[in-house]
């Protein structure tokens, strides 16, 4: 394929599952909704199969932007693997980011954020979004 | 702050080992076998524990080559720490929430008193009760006086503020193991758990007393409220719902009587 190095990933959302959109141009992948798909692994083999490409084909940096207000053992477990390996690409000098968006009504959901972000080196920002 | 990535952490105990069995001589007395074993059994454990938390659930039988055992499973070890830890969280924000739900549907938003509904389950639970057991209850139907003047003259939060001054009213007049709740618009109900007349009017006595008693300030004015209540006490074979009726024929009788008083209905219970 011609454009094999600009492939954006989207993924629409379901009840079980949030919206995912993977932009190569801008470096950013975007999840929002709830994550409690009953296999979270053909879902998430789908976003690490592409951030692992990304990483590789280009240079740039990466920005995850989260928007998830409830995630399952299993999405919990999917996450530590996304956020793992921005921590390899982070050690190995890449610019990558994670940005952790919580409903401003909930704010026990920023603790949520607080201990997934906790031990990574790179950029892990917590927002409050107002409804 | 610890790097989460315990890889490329050498252990000397595993090169020690792999060393030990590559070199001939240590078979000695059967140790080699042993050592090969042990060391055939380590690597089947930590793949084991990848397993069952590695994300594609490797099949069984597939297995990877016995490197780096201590980083692999240090690995493991500390994402299973972490989901725990976050399971956890995840448990504790949905039973807050649970909770918060159960009293949005058993609570009164603006007394903060039970609702009707969760009154009426629990006077279905006291019939129940009652029936196996034996023993008697009370109810007493409370309903402000003249509320709607109220309303009218000084405009519904006033009336609010009044309806909630009243529950507080009530409340406290009650004994510890009685329940009330917001029945109504200003209607409220209590029952009386195991309460015999004397106690009751008791009861109702100081609801009336501490009713009068409340000021609600508007503009340098006070309002002030009054309360009737009716005094029914459950009779054998009679459902809380024929009480009620009872109840409720006394709280119209002492309304009729020129409020702010109790109404006792029908013979006494015992």
């Amino acid at each position: 394929m011609a454009n094999q190095h600009v492939q954006n990933l989207t993924i629409e959302s379901s009840q079980s599952s949030p919206s995912v959109i993977a932009d190569w141009e801008r470096g950013v992948i975007m999840m929002r909704g709830e994550s409690y798909p009953e296999n979270s692994f053909s879902l998430y083999e789908k976003i690490l199969d592409w951030l692992a490409s990304y990483l590789e084909a280009s240079p740039r940096s990466l920005q995850l932007d989260l928007e998830l207000n409830y995630l399952n053992t299993s999405s919990v477990r999917a996450m530590i693997e996304l956020f793992d390996n921005l921590q390899t690409a982070a050690e190995n000098g890449r610019e990558v980011s994670v940005i952790w968006r919580y409903d401003a009504r909930n704010p026990r959901a920023v603790e949520l954020g607080k201990e997934l972000g906790e031990d990574y080196t790179f950029p892990f920002t917590i927002l409050a979004i107002d409804p | 702050m610890t790097t989460p990535f315990p890889r490329g952490h050498h252990d000397d105990l595993e090169q020690d080992i792999v060393a030990a069995l590559e070199n001939r001589e240590v078979d000695d007395a059967g140790d080699r076998e042993l050592l090969q074993r042990l060391w055939q059994r380590t690597g089947e454990l930590v793949a084991r524990l990848e397993s069952v938390t590695d994300l594609s659930e490797m099949a069984p039988g597939c297995h990877r080559p016995t490197r780096n055992l201590l980083a692999r499973y240090e690995r493991q070890i500390k994402i299973l720490e972490r989901m725990i830890r976050i399971s956890d969280r995840n448990q504790s924000d949905l039973k807050r929430l649970n909770q918060a739900l159960e009293e949005a549907s058993t609570h009164d938003q603006l007394t903060g008193l039970t609702n009707r509904r969760f009154m009426t389950d629990r006077c279905r639970q006291e019939d129940r009760r009652v029936e196996r057991h034996g023993g008697s209850y009370a109810l007493l139907l409370l309903d402000a006086d003249h509320f709607k003047r109220i309303n009218d003259s000084y405009g519904h939060e006033v009336g609010d503020q009044t309806l909630v001054e009243l529950a507080r009213a009530f409340r406290s007049s009650l004994r510890q193991e009685d329940l009330c709740s917001r029945w109504g618009g200003e209607e409220f109900l209590a029952l009386l758990i195991e309460a015999n007349l004397d106690e009751a009017v008791g009861v109702a006595t100081r609801s009336i007393e501490s009713s009068r008693a409340i000021r609600v300030a508007v503009d340098g004015d006070d309002v002030r409220i009054t309360a009737s209540i009716g005094i029914a006490a459950h009779q054998a074979n009679e459902t809380y719902a024929d009480t009620l009726r009872r109840a409720d024929t006394a709280l119209y009788e002492a309304k009729r009587l020129g409020r702010d008083r109790y109404f006792l209905e029908g013979p006494a219970a015992d």
